[in-house]
């Protein structure tokens, strides 16, 4: 499958998830109720429906674009002009080639899930030292350390500083 | 309107204010140099901060972190080829070889002294036209409004990313997101899933700061990951002759001049102004060839382009309450969550503010002069701090802001989700900023929407009957659709050609 045809595909599919998403807003609009609802005076569903047809229609547009149809109907000069694909990757051999870009996503994501519990300090500590490895610094007294003075300094500076309630997580027992 | 001006002047220069203004001059001239983290990112982190803040306070340090990073930028566009942020591109390419022709001081003082002359000048406009027009915005009820949020949204759609589908699709999303939460006429609550998190809505914050900081973390790491270390030129003496200054004078005025035009439309930002103002002086200077070869007048146009568009878009954004770009998207969600609503009414009822704000711009852009001139090399020895330690503390910042809005863990999901979403709508060339700008605007729309309704008694004709309506509606629609037909147009013509020599 050419790059052109991967892209028409992908247009194609993120047409119809946003179908499904507009279709979903819509349906979702029927559960709000109409608490003192006025004869004449526009609900708290008016906008919505406006907003979701609307959304259904960009997805539809991207579903069978015209400008998609016409392409069809120009196929020698795009044969004629293709190169031949290159044979594609396995999908192991593109998770092994960009495993770093995933490991940033789960290391922010676990960040994000897990610092209110864990605690700023320690969930920080950890961030910084993961995300600095995964960007190439391979020290690891270095990374140790920088981790534990920028997460120092942060959590002295926004804490105390501007008064930024930080939670402590399992080292409060420790702390206080 | 003097006298309004000097009450400014007298807040402005308050010690407090003054080292504000100073301090958000520093940290947008190091965003602007520093890659990766731009304008509205860096906005949207600070909104947290600035709520303890008086509101005038508060928007003098916002706006001279977005008037400071248009500065930051030409530095290293100069100095290291590399745009600091996006509306500094068009810098590298003259910029840069007058640098490594060993006229990076000459490059440095044009920059500065354009960027100064650019900035005077939107800021003198903004305080002679601004309270006249946002007086007459005054005639303006719910039709017209809803009608200007709706030109607005359009212009914007059609000035960003590069498919016009694309931008409509994140347009809707950003309103989409706008109506969660309990609606305010009738207290039902909508598309809260019965979870009370929900119920007071998605804040903006949350979503730009997912969006912009998370996203562009994770792009900047993986070109860290990809790229090498890029070599700074020394800037020896950051002076220029009169000479120059005078061939570059014609240039700083059309830049300016084109830039705050084209920076007034919603949507248009600086980036677009700046390319429009450059394309614009290709056509029009003498000695056109010159240009890209290391011609000052490449740095002075673009430069002053972009400085005079940051405060054209502060024109829209104070009178009628409609946002210029990304950036003041994010000072007009600021200035509602400090309960101060934008618009015809602010000069009215909060006109202090506007003028010490107008005030401190002046103030501003004298300190950004004073700043960047002796401390440039300063400035672009903070880029060889590498990325890798970087973008992790801004990433701990970032969830900071997010954290300190209402210390949920909500929050903190919603914008992890709003960064994934984020990542994937600028991989596949979707537009933000239409997105974020509707999450903004999608409540003040609604409600126009609504009141215009009861007006008319249900009838959507009014927005059709009111002649100010009617215009933006026509105004939007062109905006919108003109670009795709033109461009569609003109694949089917080359179509037809190659068709035919192929017959």
């Amino acid at each position: 499958m050419n790059a052109s045809a991967k892209g028409r595909t992908r247009a194609r599919l993120e047409g119809l998830a946003i179908l499904l998403v507009a279709c979903g807003y819509l349906w979702e609009g029927h559960n709000v109720p109409d608490l003192f609802q006025m004869p004449g005076v526009p609900g708290p569903t008016t906008f919505p429906y406006i907003l979701g047809i609307i959304f259904a229609l960009t997805g539809l547009w991207l579903l069978v674009s015209p400008a998609d149809l016409f392409a069809r109907r120009q196929p020698a000069v795009e044969e004629r002009a293709a190169k031949p694909p290159a044979p594609a990757a396995s999908l192991g051999a593109r998770l092994a080639a960009q495993w770093h870009f995933y490991a940033m996503w789960i290391a922010i994501l676990g960040y994000l899930a897990l610092m209110p519990s864990v605690g700023f300090p320690v969930a920080t500590f950890v961030l910084l030292a993961v995300f600095t490895f995964l960007l190439g610094e391979k020290r690891w007294w270095f990374v140790g350390s920088l981790a534990l003075v920028v997460t120092v300094v942060i959590h002295l500076g926004f804490g105390k500083g501007l008064n930024v309630r930080l939670p402590l997580g399992v080292l409060e027992s420790l702390l206080k | 309107m003097f006298e309004h001006l000097l009450n400014g002047f007298a807040v402005a220069l308050q010690p407090t204010n003054l080292l504000i203004a100073l301090v958000g001059c520093l940290v947008g001239t190091l965003i602007g140099v520093l890659p990766g983290l731009g304008p509205t990112a860096t906005l949207a982190m600070l909104i947290p901060l600035v709520f303890s803040m008086p509101p005038a306070t508060a928007m003098i340090l916002l706006t001279s972190v977005y008037y400071g990073s248009m500065y930051g930028g030409s530095t290293t566009s100069i100095l290291v080829n590399i745009p600091g942020e996006s509306a500094s591109v068009i810098t590298c390419k003259d910029g840069n070889q007058m640098a490594r022709q060993g006229r990076a001081g000459p490059a440095l003082a044009i920059s500065a002294i354009g960027s100064f002359i650019a900035g005077s000048f939107a800021v003198l406009v903004l305080t002679v036209v601004g309270a006249p027009v946002a007086g007459y915005a005054l005639n303006f009820g719910p039709p017209e409004f809803f009608a200007l949020m709706v030109f607005g949204l359009c212009t914007v759609a059609s000035l960003t990313g590069s498919d016009v589908v694309k931008s409509v699709v994140t347009t809707c999303l950003g309103l989409m997101i706008a109506t969660v939460g309990i609606d305010l006429v009738s207290g039902a609550p909508r598309y809260t899933f019965g979870n009370p998190f929900l119920q007071d809505g998605i804040d903006f914050v949350v979503v730009a700061i997912g969006m912009f900081a998370f996203t562009e973390v994770v792009v900047t790491a993986m070109e860290v990951r990809a790229g090498t270390r890029a070599e700074i030129i020394k800037a020896e003496r950051i002076w220029l002759s009169w000479e120059e200054f005078k061939y570059s004078l014609a240039s700083i005025f059309r830049g300016t001049v084109f830039g705050f035009i084209v920076g007034m439309l919603p949507g248009a930002g600086a980036t677009l102004s700046t390319f429009i103002a450059y394309n614009l002086e290709k056509r029009i200077c003498k000695n056109p060839e010159r240009l890209g070869t290391g011609d000052i007048r490449g740095v002075a146009n673009p430069e002053s382009a972009n400085n005079a568009a940051s405060g054209a878009s502060l024109v829209p954004l104070l009178t009628l309450g409609i946002p210029g770009g990304g950036a003041t998207a994010v000072m007009l969600g600021a200035l509602m969550m400090l309960d101060i609503t934008p618009g015809p009414l602010l000069f009215e009822k909060h006109g202090a503010m506007v003028w010490a704000l107008i005030a401190s711009m002046y103030v501003g852009n004298a300190l950004l002069l004073i700043l960047n001139w002796p401390l440039v090399n300063v400035f672009a020895r903070v880029m060889s701090v590498p990325a890798k330690y970087l973008m992790p503390i801004v990433l701990v910042i970032s969830t900071i802001g997010v954290w300190s809005l209402s210390y949920s863990s909500v929050d903190l999901l919603l914008a992890a989700g709003a960064g994934l979403l984020g990542y994937y709508l600028r991989r596949n060339k979707y537009p933000i900023e239409p997105l974020i700008l509707g999450l903004i605007l999608g409540g003040r729309m609604e409600q126009a929407y609504r009141q215009a309704l009861i007006i008319s008694k249900g009838s959507n004709l009014i927005f059709f009957t009111k002649p100010i309506s009617l215009t933006l509606l026509v105004g939007a629609v062109l905006f919108l659709f003109l670009p795709m037909l033109l461009a569609k147009a003109k694949q089917f013509q080359a179509a037809r050609a190659v068709s035919g020599e192929a017959a």
